[in-house]
C-alpha cells in the first residue's frame, strides 16, 4: 500500500537522525510515495493496462559545506542505512562551499485543492473508460485522424521532507491525466504529428474531449500543406507553441543559477524593460488549476505567487536556498526535483496575463505571416538564439488564414521577439502547468523551399 | 532473499489463464557528478531497483510492477497485472493473436568492459570532474563559464518469460560532458563536447581525452562568438558522423519502428521499395558493429531476444522494420530484439540501439573538393522527426564552403528536410566512421540510451537562418 504522509515523515525524520549521529553536519530527507494507473492506446486501439505503485527516498547531507546525495526506491532499514553511508561518503569527498545551507524552519501553510477527496476510490476502470473516451472523440472528429498513442493516467501521491534545522512538511494529491499523439493521413500524404496533453489535481476538471478535438483538427487542417516564399513576416505563436519557443528560454534566463552561472542575458537587468509593455509573467505554485501546484517546495520552503515580469520590465528571479545564500538574498520558494537529485531551481506554475485583442482581431491585422502551432526546434537557452521547423503552421495573407506550411524554418531571437511583441490575446489556454494567451511580434525571418 | 531466474520463475508459475507472462528484475546504480563554475551542482548516487510483470490476457497486455522482491509481493503485483490486462482487453478492438517465436536467451551475457566503472573511486571521477570544468575556464579570455557532467549506469537484470526466456545481463554505461560558454558584453554562446559509451573508463576516453574535449568545447565556443549568421537557404552539405548518426536515428530510425509503421508511417507498404539513395545502407544494431563502445549496445532486449543486427536499409531498398515480438507476429517475421523499457518500472516498448549508416569510399577532402557552395555541419544538436519524415535538428557548427574549401565558421544551425527526399540525395560517403550521439537520450514514453553515426555524408537540405 502507499505510505501515508505520517509514514513519511517518519521515515524521513529517523533518516535525518542518523545522517546526522553519523557525522552530517546538517540533513534532510525527502521521502515520496505514490499509486497510479494508467489505460495506454497506441494504433487507434487500447493496448496496456499499467498498475505501478512507488515510494523513493532522496537524503542530502552536507559536510564541512560540502554536498552529498543518495536515494533509494527501497525504503528498509538496511538501504536506508547503506544510502546515508553513501550520501556521506560523497560529501566527505567534496569541496567546500559556504553557500551550502539548508533552509531553516517557517510556517507551511496546507494548499487546499491539490487533492481531490473521492480519488481514491477512482478505479481502474474509470481511468479505461477516460481513455476510451480519449480516443474515440478524436477518431470521430474525421476518419482521416490515426491516433499513434495517448493515455489516461491517474495518480495519487504523498510527499514529505525533514531536515535537520527543524523544517517539516507534507502533503497528498491527486493528479489526472492524459495526452494523445499521432495524425492525419488522406491517400500517400501523411500530415505533421500533433501532441496534446492536459491535466488536472480534481475529477471535476477531467476534460479529454477539449484536448481531443483540439488534436483532430490540427492535424486534420494541417493536410495539404505547402511551402511559401521566403520572407520577414508576422508571428502568431499558439499557447503551445510560446511555451517552446518563447517560455522556456525566459524562464531559463531568470534562473538564478543560470544566472549566477553565466548562463543569462537577463544577468543584472532587474528593473529594466526587457519586453514590450503588455508582457506580464508570474509563477504560483500555489494557483490550484495548475498540476504544478503545492504548498511547499523541495526544500521545505513555503510556496508563494512571485511576479516575474510586470507590464514589460523584470521584476524578479527564481531562487532556491543555495543560490539565494550566494546573494544574501532569500529564497523564492523554487527549489524543484524529484527524491532521485539534489534540489535544482525551476519553475512552477507560469502564468502570462491576457491581452485586449481577440485572436481572431490579431489575425486580421496581419499582412503577411505564420500561425504557428508547434514549434520544432532549436532555441539557444543563453543566447536566446532560435531557429526550427514550423508544425501545423499556416500562411497568412492579409488577415486570412491561405494553406497550411510544409518545410518552414523561422529563425530569429527570443529576447528581440520579446520587445517586439505587437499583441496578446485575450483567449488563454491552460496546459498542465502553464496558463497563457496567443502571442504576436514581428520581424521573424522565414525560410522555405 | 537474493532474486534469482529461479525465484523469477517461480513467481511466475502462480498464475494461469495468460498466453503469455513474463519478469523481469532490474537493479540500477546511477552516480553523476555536475560542477558548474567551480561549485558542485550534483554528487549523487542513485540506487533503484524491482521487477515488472507483464502479462497477456484475452489479447491484451497488462503491466504491474514492485521495489519489494519476496514471492508474496511479486505473486501479488503479478496478479495486478493480469487485472489490468482483463481490463483492457474489455475495451481493446483488435486483439493481439500471438507472440513470434524467438530462439529466447539464456544463460549471463555482459557487455564488454575496459576498465570496470567500480575499479574508479568516486573520489576519482569527482576529480576529473572538477579539474577538467576548472580547466576549461582558463584556455581562453572570453571563456569565463563552463559545466562538467560525469554519468555512469550500471546496470544488473533478470529476464524470465513463460515461454522459456532465462537470461542475466550485466551492462555498463558511461558519459561525459563538457560545456564552455563564451562571453563578450551582452553575447553569450555555448559549446559543448559530449561521449556516452557502453563499456567501461578506457572505452569512455578512447576517442579524445577529457583535457581534449575540454579545450575543443573552449576553442568552440570562443570561435563562435565571433562567427556569423548563415544565410537560410537549400544548400547541399556535408555532415559529420554525429549528424548522420541522429539522421539515422530520428529522421528513419522512427519511421522504421513497427509500432509507429502500423499507425501508418511514411515508410508503411514500401517493404522492398527504393527509399534511398543507391549508395545508403541503414543498420540497426544491439552490438556495437564497425567502431567499438556505441552506446546502444543490447545483448538481450527486454522481452529476452538475442541482439542481432538489422539492415533497415540495403543500398537504398527497404529491408526491415524494428519488431519486438508483437509486431514481428503481425509482420509475420522474426523478432529483431528491439523491445526496451528504461527502469523496472516501464513496460517494454520498441526502440532503437544503434543506429547508423556504412561507410563509403570518399575521403572527407574529396567530399569538400567537389562541392561550390554548401557548408560543412558538425557536432549534433537536438533532434526531432515528424509522422510525415520531415525533420529538424541542430548543428553546433556551420562552416561555409565555397569552391571545394572550407571558409568561415558560422553561428550554429537548424537543418531540414523530408527524410526520404533527403536520402535521396546523397551522393558521396566517407570512408571514415564513427558513433556519436550516445551521450544522449532518447525519449518515447520513456527514456533510452542510443547511440548513431556513420562516415561523413554529403546531400541537400534545408538550413534555416536570417532573411
Amino acid at each position: 500500500m502507499n505510505l501515508t504522509e505520517n509514514e513519511l515523515l517518519e521515515i524521513c525524520s529517523l533518516t535525518v537522525k542518523q545522517a546526522v549521529a553519523k557525522g552530517a553536519d546538517e540533513a534532510e530527507a525527502y521521502g515520496v510515495s505514490s499509486m497510479e494507473s494508467e489505460a495506454a492506446i497506441e494504433r487507434n486501439d487500447i493496448m496496456l493496462g499499467k498498475y505501478h505503485q512507488a515510494s523513493g527516498l532522496g537524503i542530502r547531507v552536507l559536510k564541512n559545506r560540502a554536498l552529498g546525495f543518495s536515494s533509494i526506491n527501497r525504503l528498509g532499514r538496511v538501504q536506508i542505512d547503506s544510502a546515508v553511508d553513501a550520501a556521506l561518503q560523497i560529501a566527505s569527498r567534496g569541496s567546500s562551499d559556504p553557500y551550502n545551507v539548508l533552509p531553516k524552519p517557517s510556517k507551511i501553510p496546507r494548499l487546499s485543492g491539490i487533492l481531490d477527496p473521492k480519488a481514491e476510490s477512482f478505479s481502474s476502470e474509470e481511468t479505461l473508460r477516460h481513455a476510451v473516451d480519449l480516443l474515440e472523440i478524436a477518431k470521430s472528429y474525421d476518419k482521416r485522424v490515426t491516433v499513434d498513442s495517448g493515455g489516461f493516467n491517474t495518480s495519487l501521491y504523498s510527499h514529505a521532507i525533514v531536515n535537520s534545522n527543524g523544517v517539516e512538511g507534507s502533503e497528498s494529491g491527486s493528479v489526472f491525466s492524459w495526452f494523445i499523439m499521432g495524425m492525419a493521413i488522406q491517400g500517400e500524404e501523411v500530415s505533421s504529428f500533433d501532441f496534446q496533453f492536459d491535466g488536472s489535481h480534481h475529477m471535476k476538471n477531467i476534460d479529454v474531449r477539449t484536448t481531443a478535438n483540439r488534436f483532430s483538427e490540427n492535424v486534420v487542417s494541417s493536410l495539404g500543406s505547402k511551402q511559401c516564399e521566403a520572407c520577414k513576416g508576422t508571428l502568431i505563436l499558439s499557447p503551445e507553441a510560446a511555451i517552446e519557443l518563447v517560455l522556456q528560454t525566459l524562464m531559463s534566463s531568470v534562473n538564478s543559477n543560470n544566472i549566477q552561472k553565466g548562463r543569462s542575458k537577463l544577468a543584472g537587468r532587474l528593473g529594466e524593460q526587457i519586453a514590450s509593455s503588455g508582457l506580464t509573467i508570474t509563477d504560483d505554485a500555489t494557483w490550484t488549476e495548475g498540476l504544478a501546484a503545492g504548498g511547499f517546495d523541495r526544500e521545505g520552503v513555503p510556496h508563494q505567487p512571485l511576479t516575474v515580469v510586470e507590464n514589460g520590465v523584470l521584476r524578479s528571479y527564481l531562487y532556491n536556498t543555495y543560490t539565494a545564500a550566494r546573494e544574501g538574498v532569500k529564497s523564492t520558494g523554487h527549489a524543484v526535483g524529484d527524491e532521485e537529485s539534489s534540489p535544482r531551481v525551476g519553475t512552477s506554475n507560469v502564468l502570462m496575463q491576457p491581452g485586449n485583442s481577440s485572436l481572431e482581431k490579431l489575425l486580421k491585422e496581419v499582412r503577411r505571416g505564420i500561425l504557428v502551432t508547434r514549434f520544432s526546434g532549436n532555441v539557444n537557452p543563453i543566447s536566446g538564439d532560435f531557429s526550427g521547423v514550423v508544425k501545423g503552421g499556416h500562411l497568412i495573407v492579409n488577415g486570412e488564414k491561405v494553406h497550411p506550411l510544409k518545410e518552414t524554418l523561422i529563425a530569429g531571437n527570443v529576447f528581440e521577439l520579446l520587445q517586439n511583441i505587437s499583441g496578446i490575446s485575450k483567449e488563454r489556454q491552460k496546459i498542465f502547468n502553464f496558463y497563457l494567451p496567443y502571442i504576436r511580434a514581428e520581424n521573424i525571418s522565414v525560410t522555405s523551399g | 532473499m537474493r532474486i534469482t531466474i529461479d525465484l523469477l520463475q517461480k513467481a511466475l508459475q502462480n498464475i494461469s489463464q495468460v498466453s503469455y507472462a513474463e519478469a523481469r528484475y532490474h537493479h540500477r546504480i546511477r552516480n553523476e557528478i555536475t560542477v558548474g563554475n567551480g561549485a558542485v551542482e550534483e554528487a549523487k548516487s542513485t540506487q533503484n531497483e524491482g521487477v515488472g510483470f507483464r502479462v497477456l490476457v484475452n489479447g491484451a497486455w497488462g503491466f504491474a510492477s514492485t521495489s519489494d522482491t519476496s514471492l508474496q509481493v511479486m505473486v501479488k503485483t503479478l496478479n495486478d497485472a493480469f487485472g489490468m490486462a482483463k481490463i483492457s482487453a474489455s475495451a481493446k478492438k483488435t486483439k493481439i493473436s500471438g507472440l513470434a517465436e524467438a530462439k529466447l536467451a539464456k544463460g549471463v551475457f555482459r557487455s564488454p568492459v575496459d576498465g570496470s566503472l567500480e575499479d574508479h573511486s568516486l573520489e576519482e571521477k569527482m576529480n576529473l570532474v572538477t579539474e577538467i570544468e576548472a580547466s576549461t575556464r582558463k584556455h581562453f579570455d572570453t571563456v569565463k563559464s563552463a559545466a562538467c557532467t560525469y554519468r555512469e549506469l550500471i546496470d544488473h537484470k533478470l529476464i524470465a518469460s513463460s515461454d522459456g526466456a532465462a537470461a542475466e545481463i550485466l551492462d555498463s554505461k558511461p558519459e561525459f560532458r563538457i560545456t564552455a560558454v563564451a562571453s563578450k558584453n551582452s553575447e553569450r554562446i555555448s559549446a559543448s563536447e559530449t561521449v556516452g559509451v557502453t563499456g567501461g573508463w578506457n572505452d569512455l576516453f578512447r576517442k579524445d581525452s577529457a583535457e581534449e574535449m575540454s579545450r575543443k568545447a573552449a576553442e568552440t565556443a570562443k570561435n563562435l562568438l565571433d562567427a556569423k549568421e548563415p544565410k537560410g537557404e537549400r544548400a547541399t552539405v556535408i555532415l559529420d558522423p554525429g549528424m548522420v548518426g541522429l539522421i539515422a536515428h530520428e529522421a528513419i530510425g522512427h519511421t522504421v519502428e513497427a509500432d509507429f509503421v502500423l499507425s501508418g508511417s511514411i515508410v508503411k507498404g514500401k517493404m522492398g521499395t527504393r527509399i534511398a539513395s543507391e549508395l545508403v545502407t541503414l543498420v540497426d544494431s544491439g552490438y556495437s558493429d564497425i567502431a567499438g563502445g556505441a552506446a546502444g549496445v543490447l545483448l538481450v532486449d527486454d522481452e529476452g531476444v538475442p541482439a542481432r543486427k538489422t539492415v533497415v536499409i540495403e543500398k537504398g531498398f527497404l529491408r526491415s522494420y524494428l519488431h519486438n515480438r508483437e509486431t514481428a507476429a503481425e509482420f509475420g517475421v522474426a523478432p529483431t530484439g528491439n523491445a526496451r523499457a528504461f527502469e523496472y518500472s516501464d513496460e517494454p516498448l520498441i526502440r532503437m540501439r544503434n543506429t547508423y549508416i556504412e561507410p563509403g569510399d570518399y575521403t572527407t577532402e574529396e567530399m569538400i573538393r567537389e562541392v561550390k557552395h554548401g557548408y560543412l555541419l558538425k557536432g549534433p544538436r537536438s533532434g526531432q522527426a515528424d509522422a510525415n519524415g520531415e525533420f529538424m535538428f541542430g548543428a553546433q557548427e556551420a562552416y561555409l564552403i565555397e569552391k571545394g574549401e572550407v571558409k568561415d565558421l558560422l553561428k550554429g544551425v537548424t537543418i531540414s528536410g523530408r527524410a526520404l527526399d533527403v536520402l535521396k540525395t546523397v551522393d558521396a560517403l566517407g570512408r571514415d566512421f564513427a558513433y556519436d550521439i550516445g551521450a544522449g537520450y532518447c525519449g518515447k514514453k520513456q527514456l533510452a540510451k542510443v547511440d548513431g553515426g556513420g562516415p561523413h555524408l554529403r546531400c541537400k537540405a534545408l538550413i534555416g537562418g536570417v532573411q
